[in-house]
């Protein structure tokens, strides 16, 4: 019993990350139609601002999670305006070869920068967590979750009630309507893409906390980010947080299959995925579009 | 008729050429090709990096000796390389590229026992001796080929070494869990310790095999907290022996051994986990306390002066880098002993080569791996590594047992 618990607590915990991690690339996915290969090293770019932060700084890592939203909002920003706003209409698999070289550009700059060395954000916390009879709740990803929700609340928030979100939902809705009554589609796609840079910011600097990090760790989680996204469903903030978390429990308890282990948890991961969209094709809680 | 003349031509000219070489001090002469194929991106960067390091620091001596001397006339070196994204197959064709179109004249090994793997299938089509140091899969070595020679201890080894200590501790470990990578070369560790233990003594309670690159193992950690193991082992790579040991302090789990085939011997394990990092044990290749008495090249200090002088940043050498120069150490005695570029002849010198470097004895069985070097092992000790096993090389007793995470 003590053994389901804490497996459930730790299913929990590494969902709250693929949940931060997921929020970013289904709202790029969701409203762009982008299937945003180079989300993964969003991710690490934002690990990186935090280990560089901590690291120079001395800044305790919690604090330098909104230096990483707003760098990678304007980093997002500046690409879509700039790059991928050019192809936004072409094809989907152009914005696949797109997205993907961006993604091979930016490990590259980042193997140039930092090398290939592995680096984590060790504080005199890490590590630490509250034992409660025998079940074990590490602090950081306890954090690390809450941090998870809060950040997909905020989203959620921001698309619902602000005018920029509003023009964002419009546009998902309909570009040529949207344009139509007056909503300057390149800001609102640029801004569209820098929210979802931002929160992939964030989750990377929670990651920077939890493992190691190299210029190559983001891509698992791009493919992760795709899973999660499918399994909860395209267009909702909150249909990828329960999808995150879904992937979360799904890969703990995978994993602890006796005689399986993790050679098993992408097999289930995947196998889930399909059965999903055999099943409910719009995902655990998505809406058809 | 003229077919005579061409061959008397051909004996003027060797004779000629022969002579030239011969006569006192050693002539120039063509560049040496070899080829290397590495992971300069993708998920093995870092080891590949630390490969390259190794090469270098080797070419960077052998021009300066002014190249290998083949009977006589000395042969600048290169290394020609191209990165294979760490990806096995990808290795392979760049392989077929060095030898096809830049006519690389030997093969020195990529990393990992994947692309080593599949390269030694390259080397042995185009019969081009391949001499790696990171690759320790026996499955490369017993395909029966005959072109490919690896210095370093074979991957069963790997962990024996700890078993072996763990037996002298007291209160003596018993109970093992091991945690694997589901690749070859570390599913061979794994059943290495599966197969020893047992006459050491020891049980393996647990035995859990993850996917190869895991970042998260957080369940597999929790696995072996379940059975309460004196030891806990794992045969995996860098990234993932970090991600268990800090699982292992987030989840509390305690034992009196934590034992890591790779990682622990980098610098990237102590710098990323801290103090964390003290105690934990690795079964080495090479360590720069090694005390071996080198036929040729440098002694272990001056290995370790002349690592630092070109790597400033890096601390010591770890022993990926030792292995792979200890790999262009084999091949240019071998070039020597042949005092021929031919790749048979050189390929024979392999077969018959029995040296002590710094790195220890380089020798090869029938397969074409060195069994004859002993593993070490190492455990960090205040933030640095110290040579624990066996006691003739050792700098430091092991430090034992492993307190638990709370009072640390």
């Amino acid at each position: 019993m003590g053994d389901f618990v804490q497996l459930l607590i730790i299913g929990l915990l590494g969902g709250g990350i693929y949940a931060a991690v997921g929020v970013g690339f289904g709202l790029v996915w969701g409203v762009l139609n982008i299937v945003n290969l180079a989300h993964g090293a969003l991710v690490i770019i934002g690990a990186y601002l935090t280990w560089q932060t901590f690291t120079a700084w001395g800044l305790d890592p919690f604090l330098t999670l909104p230096i990483d939203a707003v760098a990678l909002f304007v980093l997002g920003y500046a690409v879509q305006r700039g790059v991928i706003n050019r192809i936004i209409r072409a094809p989907l698999l152009f914005t696949f070869l797109l997205t993907f070289g961006l993604n091979l550009i930016a490990v590259n700059v980042l193997l140039l920068v930092f090398k290939s060395d592995f680096r984590s954000v060790t504080t005199s916390y890490s590590g630490a967590g509250l034992e409660l009879g025998g079940i074990v709740l590490p602090y950081i990803r306890l954090a690390a979750l809450g941090i998870a929700l809060l950040m997909a609340a905020a989203l959620a928030a921001l698309l619902s009630r602000s005018r920029i979100g509003l023009a964002i939902q419009a546009m998902a809705a309909d570009r040529d309507a949207a344009q139509l009554v007056g909503i300057d589609l390149r800001h609102a796609y640029a801004v569209t893409y820098g929210l979802g840079a931002a929160c992939a910011g964030v989750a990377g600097g929670l990651i920077a906390m939890i493992q190691a990090i190299t210029p190559t760790a983001g891509e698992p989680y791009t493919l992760q980010a795709f899973v999660v996204v499918i399994l909860g469903g395209l267009g909702r903030v909150s249909a990828t947080v329960v999808g995150g978390l879904a992937f979360g429990l799904i890969e703990a308890f995978g994993q602890s299959i006796p005689g399986s282990g993790s050679v098993f948890a992408n097999a289930i991961a995947f196998g889930v995925m399909v059965l999903v969209l055999v099943t409910r094709q719009q995902g655990l809680m998505g809406r058809l579009r | 008729m003229k077919r005579v003349n061409l061959g008397l031509f051909a004996c003027a000219l060797v004779l000629t050429l022969a002579c030239g070489g011969g006569a006192g001090s050693p002539t120039t002469g063509s560049t040496i090709v070899l080829g290397a194929p590495l992971g300069l991106t993708g998920s093995l960067t870092k080891e590949s990096a630390l490969t390259k390091q190794g090469y270098d620091l080797w070419l960077d001596w052998i021009n300066k000796q002014g190249g290998i001397n083949v009977d006589g006339t000395k042969h600048p070196v290169t290394i020609k390389y191209y990165d294979d994204t760490s990806n096995a197959n990808q290795s392979a064709v760049l392989m077929q590229k060095l030898i096809t179109e830049d006519k690389a004249n030997f093969l020195l090994g990529p990393y990992g026992s994947a692309a080593t793997a599949t390269d030694a299938a390259i080397a042995e089509q185009n019969q081009i001796p391949m001499v790696e140091a990171n690759g320790a899969a026996q499955s490369i070595f017993n395909q029966g080929y005959k072109y490919t020679f690896g210095v370093l201890s074979p991957a069963n080894k790997y962990l024996q070494g700890v078993v072996d200590m763990a037996a002298t501790l007291n209160p003596k470990p018993t109970r093992i869990a091991m945690l694997s990578a589901d690749d070859n070369f570390s599913l061979e560790v794994a059943q290495g310790i599966v197969d020893y233990a047992p006459s050491k003594g020891m049980q393996v309670v647990l035995y859990k095999k993850y996917k190869n690159g895991a970042t998260t193992l957080t369940a597999e950690v929790q696995a072996a907290r379940g059975v309460t193991p004196d030891i806990v082992l794992n045969s995996g790579h860098l990234a993932e022996a970090i991600a268990i040991h800090k699982a292992a302090k987030e989840q509390k789990l305690n034992a009196k051994i934590f034992a890591y085939s790779v990682g622990p011997s980098t610098p990237d394990f102590i710098k990323s986990l801290g103090k964390d990092a003290n105690f934990v044990y690795d079964g080495s290749q090479w360590t720069p306390q090694v005390k071996y008495e080198p036929a040729f090249y440098l002694s272990v200090a001056d290995y370790v002066a002349a690592y630092k002088a070109k790597y400033p940043d890096q601390g010591d050498p770890d022993y990926h880098v030792a292995e792979s120069t200890a790999a262009c150490l084999a091949l240019q005695r071998a070039i020597e002993n042949a005092k021929s570029l031919d790749p048979k002849k050189v390929r024979d010198a392999l077969v018959a080569l029995d040296v002590t470097t710094f790195y220890g004895q380089i020798k090869f069985d029938s397969r074409g791996i060195n069994i004859y070097k002993p593993m070490v092992v190492e455990q960090i000790q205040d933030g640095a590594h110290h040579t624990v096993y066996p006691t003739d090389v050792a700098d430091k007793q092991p430090m034992y047992p492993t307190p638990g995470w709370d009072q640390r």
